[in-house]
């Protein structure tokens, strides 16, 4: 883990001084979007890519594809994992590597390329939003500029669940993001085209759980603890 | 640093927090360590990799202990910290039996989280998963639909073949329930079941097909895609889509490209490109070698290419997979037609992403059409110097196949020019290449022995072995070309002699035929004689 290069700094309100992700949105009309450069802090580990032939020999046809979307990964610009959601057989150990590969590949691809990589045989088609670099993984042969539609639809709904969201969002409710998208795809497969339903979808279960906090915090319950 | 005096700690310090815990605890003797939220801020307030670890050590060991007392009021927020913890990349497998008695518990806020937990911190390959197959069995027949839903999602996303095997036919039962979002669930489920048991195949392809009559979207979406997964799965039932399915699917199609405004769907101007999509690639399963399905779905198919707009990204998504299917069936030439012009307009358009998957397209278009791939020829050589490496890959790829007899010679000088000046990364890519062309069509052998000089000359080092063995072998086997290879390999040698592979083959080429080289012995029409000493 790598020495933090920047002081720490106060979250006693995380939406007072972080950049809003809804504010940079991008237009998809051009597939560039206008990243606001706020500090030029580059990744962590800038690793030079290898040349994906020899890679791909290796691991090409290794894995059978169960998923059309193979894993889901959030990473901040400095490499720091901010979600991950595996939809294919992945071992901690290859999990870890599958992590820092790509950081190198994705994090050090300068902004008006294309938004896919090829890795592995695979294709990682990806997208920045402020400091957040939304990857997907995808077989050769699956639709990337769907894909595409897929993060932004994801990042939509973020964006209305927090209320303008940011990275600091993510970290503190990194479970309630994790419901998010679990409402979003399953199995690596799309399950709701429609931001309204998952929007209401989660809410409903969020005042499940807020009924049953309540019912725990009535005064009787608290009797009960006090004299366990 | 030196302190005077201990000052106190700054607000948000490890030291700080774990001072604001300690009161905390020694007030309120029910609380039980850290809140998730602090737990976190004391992670990311640590200034160094030894710090962070002494603060996960701390939260684990008061976890384990929890975890041995088997405490039930922070058991939930053990495990968020728990998933914290483990994305930041420590182990986390002591917590995984918190996950079972999570799922086990009767709340939905324990179970939600165990779910969640379990999916984290397991992968299906673990013996721990099997432990969770009943508590599963129990909440896909719950009452609260939420619940079935966690267990759906969860089976969904992690499980293996036997537990695919014992709850599959919970799972079928669920696709027949009322409530669209359990139904949708339940079908994204069935594909994870079938992908890993393609035997179950058929117990679900009568549901599948009516589900198609369905109008809530999300089902939509998630059942046409389990009709895609049944088709590779089972020729069974392939055929029986095909008879039952084609007309249900012009239909939602026509419906939804036909369909006004509709805010709740609308991306871009367009209602549901995800359904659009899905429909077309499920069309293009079931048209492949079928003439009857494919004249179906013709009209449709030449609707959506002309009326999707192509200015933003989601309408090209939608023409993307529609050309694809119109390549991938038995299309009419008038479809075909439509499909290569799209494909012409994305080859041109100025967005990266497009011409990418314009790339893309050609190369599956080549089997269709070759003649009309070889007309955007030289836009693709352009593309192989492009900028972006993902779209040189792609072009190279696609010159590869595009070479034939007649523009292999003006092709392969393009790609040797470029040699010259490609980026390391991507001349052993093109070297390769190069050297995989002209072998193929290296009956014209001095122009065969031309271009490998020029590749050994320029990047030697990435040839591979075998290829300049078969070098030297077509030099053995051509006595009327030795003298010539011998001389212009001392040339080539004379002018640098970096390249490895270059000097090999040169100084065999020296040692076989110095003679030649002395004497200018068989020289070709084309030689000016040279003096070697």
């Amino acid at each position: 883990h790598p020495t933090r290069s920047r002081p720490p700094s106060t979250d006693a309100d995380p939406r007072r001084w972080h950049s809003r992700l809804s504010a940079i949105l991008p237009s998809l009309a051009t597939g560039c979007h206008p990243v606001r450069p706020r500090r030029q802090i580059r990744a962590a580990t800038p690793t030079r890519p290898r040349s994906s032939s020899r890679a791909s020999a290796d691991l090409r046809g290794r894995r059978p594809s169960l998923a059309m979307i193979n894993f889901v990964l959030l990473i901040s610009r400095q490499g720091k994992v901010r979600l991950t959601k595996w939809y294919s057989p992945y071992t901690q150990k290859e999990r870890t590597k599958v992590i820092r590969e790509l950081s190198g590949l994705i994090l050090t691809r300068g902004p008006k390329l294309c938004n896919f990589v090829e890795w592995r045989g695979y294709k990682v088609v990806y997208r920045r939003y402020a400091s957040l670099y939304f990857c997907m993984c995808i077989d050769a042969d699956d639709n990337e500029l769907e894909v595409l539609e897929i993060i932004h639809h994801f990042v939509e709904i973020l964006d209305r669940y927090f209320g303008s969201v940011c990275e600091l969002d993510l970290i503190f409710n990194f479970h309630k993001a994790y419901y998010v998208l679990d409402e979003i795809l399953i199995s690596g497969e799309l399950q709701e085209s429609s931001k309204k339903n998952v929007a209401r979808l989660i809410a409903a279960q969020d005042s499940l759980v807020e009924a049953a906090k309540e019912e725990a915090g009535s005064i009787s319950n608290i009797i009960a603890q006090a004299t366990k | 640093r030196r302190r005077d005096s201990p000052p106190p700690p700054p607000q948000d310090s490890v030291e700080r927090i774990v001072e604001d815990a300690a009161m905390d605890l020694s007030l309120n003797p029910f609380s039980s360590g850290t809140r998730l939220r602090d737990m976190i801020r004391a992670i990311r307030a640590s200034k160094t990799a030894a710090e962070e670890r002494a603060v996960v050590r701390r939260e684990c060991a008061a976890i384990r202990a929890a975890i041995s007392d088997n405490d039930q009021d922070y058991r939930h927020r053990n495990m968020a910290k728990l998933m914290f913890i483990h994305m930041l990349g420590y182990p986390t497998h002591f917590g995984q039996m918190e996950c079972l008695k999570l799922i086990a518990a009767s709340g939905f806020p324990e179970k939600r989280i165990g779910y969640l937990g379990l999916t984290l911190l397991l992968d299906e390959r673990q013996e721990v998963l099997m432990l969770v197959t009943n508590s599963l069995k129990q909440d896909l027949n719950h009452s609260n639909q939420f619940i079935v839903g966690l267990a759906l999602c969860a089976l969904g996303n992690i499980c293996s073949a036997e537990m695919a095997r014992d709850l599959a036919p919970e799972v079928e039962r669920l696709l027949q329930t009322r409530d669209p979002n359990t139904k949708k669930k339940a079908a994204l489920c069935s594909i994870r079941i079938v992908r890993k048991v393609p035997d179950l195949a058929e117990n679900f392809m009568g549901s599948a097909a009516s589900l198609l009559k369905e109008k809530h979207h999300g089902v939509l979406i998630s059942v046409v895609q389990l009709c895609t997964e049944l088709c590779k799965a089972s020729r069974e039932a392939l055929e029986y889509l095909r008879k039952h399915s084609v007309e249900g699917l012009v239909r939602i199609l026509r419906d939804v490209s036909n369909s006004s405004y509709a805010p709740e769907y609308d991306i871009a101007g367009i209602t549901d490109p995800f359904l659009h999509i899905r429909v077309l690639r499920l069309m293009r399963t079931l048209g492949q070698g079928d003439a009857d399905c494919s004249e179906h779905v013709n009209d449709i198919l030449a609707q959506v290419a002309t009326k999707t707009e192509s200015n933003k990204n989601a309408g090209n998504a939608i023409l993307y997979e529609c050309v694809e299917t119109i390549m991938g069936i038995e299309a009419t030439s008038g479809l075909r037609v439509l499909a290569i012009n799209i494909l012409g307009r994305f080859l041109s358009n100025r967005d990266n992403n497009i011409r990418y998957v314009a790339l893309n397209m050609l190369m599956k278009a080549m089997a269709v059409d070759t003649l009309a791939v070889q007309r955007h020829r030289v836009t693709i050589l352009e593309c192989v110097k492009d900028a972006d490496v993902s779209i040189r890959k792609r072009a190279l790829e696609l010159v590869y196949l595009l070479v034939n007899d007649t523009n292999v010679k003006p092709l392969t000088k393009e790609l040797v020019d470029y040699l010259e000046v490609s980026d390391d990364d991507f001349k052993e890519d093109l070297t390769a290449k190069i050297c995989s062309i002209v072998e193929k069509f290296s009956q014209d052998k001095l122009w065969y022995l031309d271009q490998m000089f020029k590749v050994l000359t320029l990047t030697g080092n990435f040839v591979k072995d075998d290829v300049w063995h078969a070098l030297i072998v077509l030099i053995s086997n051509a006595p009327e070309l030795q003298g010539y290879s011998v001389r212009s390999l001392y040339k080539a040698l004379q002018a640098s002699g970096t390249q490895e592979s270059l000097v090999r083959v040169a100084v065999w080429c020296i040692g076989e035929y110095g003679e030649m080289l002395v004497n200018n012995i068989s020289m070709l029409d084309v030689e000016e004689p040279i003096t070697v000493s």
